[in-house]
């Protein structure tokens, strides 16, 4: 059993520090995205980083770090007692329904665009968790759809109509929030 | 392909998912279509806006210790060991932590001078890690007259590009960056084969820097900064600091 590793282990573990240490708090803003909670979120980032320092041989150097370290923290999460529940709210994908009904509404648009960054925030927690996640990982963490599908686990198409559906929800509350106004404001506080 | 099959394109453009051809015949379209134009802006708008709602939270200082010293532990135990150790020994990492942050907070008082270098440093590792991202650069251009404009908006400040012609430097392009929760431009140059960034935030108290150049000897990454009208620019890469310093002139001068 010893003798094992090709590489002497501090040379992988150095490498893994390198290439896995950057995206720490990329990791961190998603895991807090997903479950809410500080403490959560900080297991949930300690828990990635050892599975995944102790399935680095796994890693096929040259394919992305990111979505594979992505991966892992999601999975994990999926395990979790926060993540069975959120599963369960995982929506059946209805990709044809919604790319035959995409409209664009450009006012709901510009609403989203010109909402404050707490409205948004509110908006976008508010929203079923397959669906934020999709839009944390596009537009927060800008990454090509190949990229999330891979993070996902999921077909590129099912990426690009959660997007859109995700997208279009939002739009929807933020601009349902607008013409409730000061009630909407009491409601929430 | 008309107006109603570009609707479906739209977002695909915006997320920068359209291939170069389509991308070209996108633009033909919008230039003569103000619909389809109007309602890209607006997503264009919107994906900035949850992208600036979206960058809400930080690791602390504590995560990034105590993840540090996990992996090192882990490691440590697993060359002892044939198996891979159980997963999160509290008290000894904890403990381990705990001493790392200690020594961290005693030299931090010792001497304001790490603050400062560890500032810099941390201009160090966002220009890895925007180098590493996906899109390094959102704003692809050479031109200065294309990429200044594009900031309009983006940064809460305006400033002046160098003039480039005849020197070794090009500049590959921009994009916004933040930096302590401020945000600030971020210019790409190349050099050769090497690339050079250029950070300007306005100068404020938090940036704490007051140093003019810093190389971090661990990374071999060379910085060199100065304020000027009110800008704090740092420039990172890894050139050597002759080099870097020319490129420092050329900004100055403009």
């Amino acid at each position: 059993m010893e003798g094992r590793g090709v590489k002497p282990t501090s040379d992988r573990s150095r490498e893994f520090e390198s290439l896995a240490m950057p995206l720490l708090d990329p990791l961190y803003n998603f895991a807090r995205w997903l479950t809410y909670d500080p403490t959560e979120a900080e297991d949930l980032v300690q828990e990635t980083f050892a599975k995944a320092l102790r399935g680095f041989d796994s890693f096929t150097p040259g394919t992305d770090f990111r979505a594979w370290m992505f991966r892992i923290l999601r999975n994990t999460f999926l395990t979790s007692r926060t993540g069975l529940q959120a599963r369960l709210t995982v929506p059946l994908d209805p990709e044809d329904e919604v790319s035959a009904t995409v409209t664009w509404e450009t006012p709901e648009t510009l609403v989203l665009a010109s909402a404050t960054r707490e409205a948004l925030q509110d908006a976008l927690e508010a929203l079923p968790p397959a669906y934020r996640e999709v839009i944390v990982l596009c537009d927060v963490e800008e990454m090509k759809y190949a990229e999330i599908a891979e993070v996902l686990q999921v077909p590129i198409g099912t990426v690009m109509s959660r997007l859109a559906r995700g997208r279009k929800l939002l739009r929807q509350a933020l601009a349902g929030k607008r013409v409730l106004g000061v009630a909407g404001k009491l409601k929430n506080r | 392909m008309s107006c109603t099959d570009w609707q479906s394109r739209l977002e695909a453009y915006v997320d920068a998912e359209l291939s170069q051809q389509e991308r070209q015949k996108f633009l033909a379209h919008a230039a003569q279509c103000p619909e389809c134009a109007t309602a890209t802006l607006a997503l264009a708008e919107a994906k900035r806006a949850i992208r600036r709602a979206g960058q809400r939270f930080t690791a602390t200082a504590q995560l990034r210790e105590r993840v540090q010293a996990n992996a090192r532990q882990t490691d440590e135990v697993k060359t002892r060991k044939p198996h891979p150790p159980r997963l999160l020994q509290w008290p000894r990492w904890a403990m381990a932590a705990a001493a790392v942050v200690l020594l961290a907070a005693g030299l931090f008082f010792v001497s304001g001078r790490y603050h400062k270098a560890n500032s810099l440093a941390e201009f160090a590792d966002l220009h890895v890690a925007n180098l590493a991202s996906a899109n390094p650069v959102e704003v692809v251009s050479s031109d200065k007259h294309t990429v200044k404009p594009w900031f309009q908006g983006r940064v809460p400040f305006t400033f002046d590009l160098p003039e480039l012609q005849g020197s070794l430097f090009t500049l590959t392009g921009g994009r916004v960056t933040y930096f302590h929760q401020e945000p600030g431009a971020q210019l790409i140059f190349a050099y050769q084969r090497h690339m050079i960034s250029a950070f300007i935030f306005r100068d404020t108290p938090q940036l704490a820097i007051s140093q003019t150049s810093f190389s971090d000897r661990s990374t071999s990454f060379n910085l060199e900064t100065w304020t000027q009208d009110g800008l704090r620019y740092v420039l990172v890469s890894d050139v050597n600091d002759e080099t870097l310093s020319q490129l420092a002139r050329l900004l100055q001068k403009r």
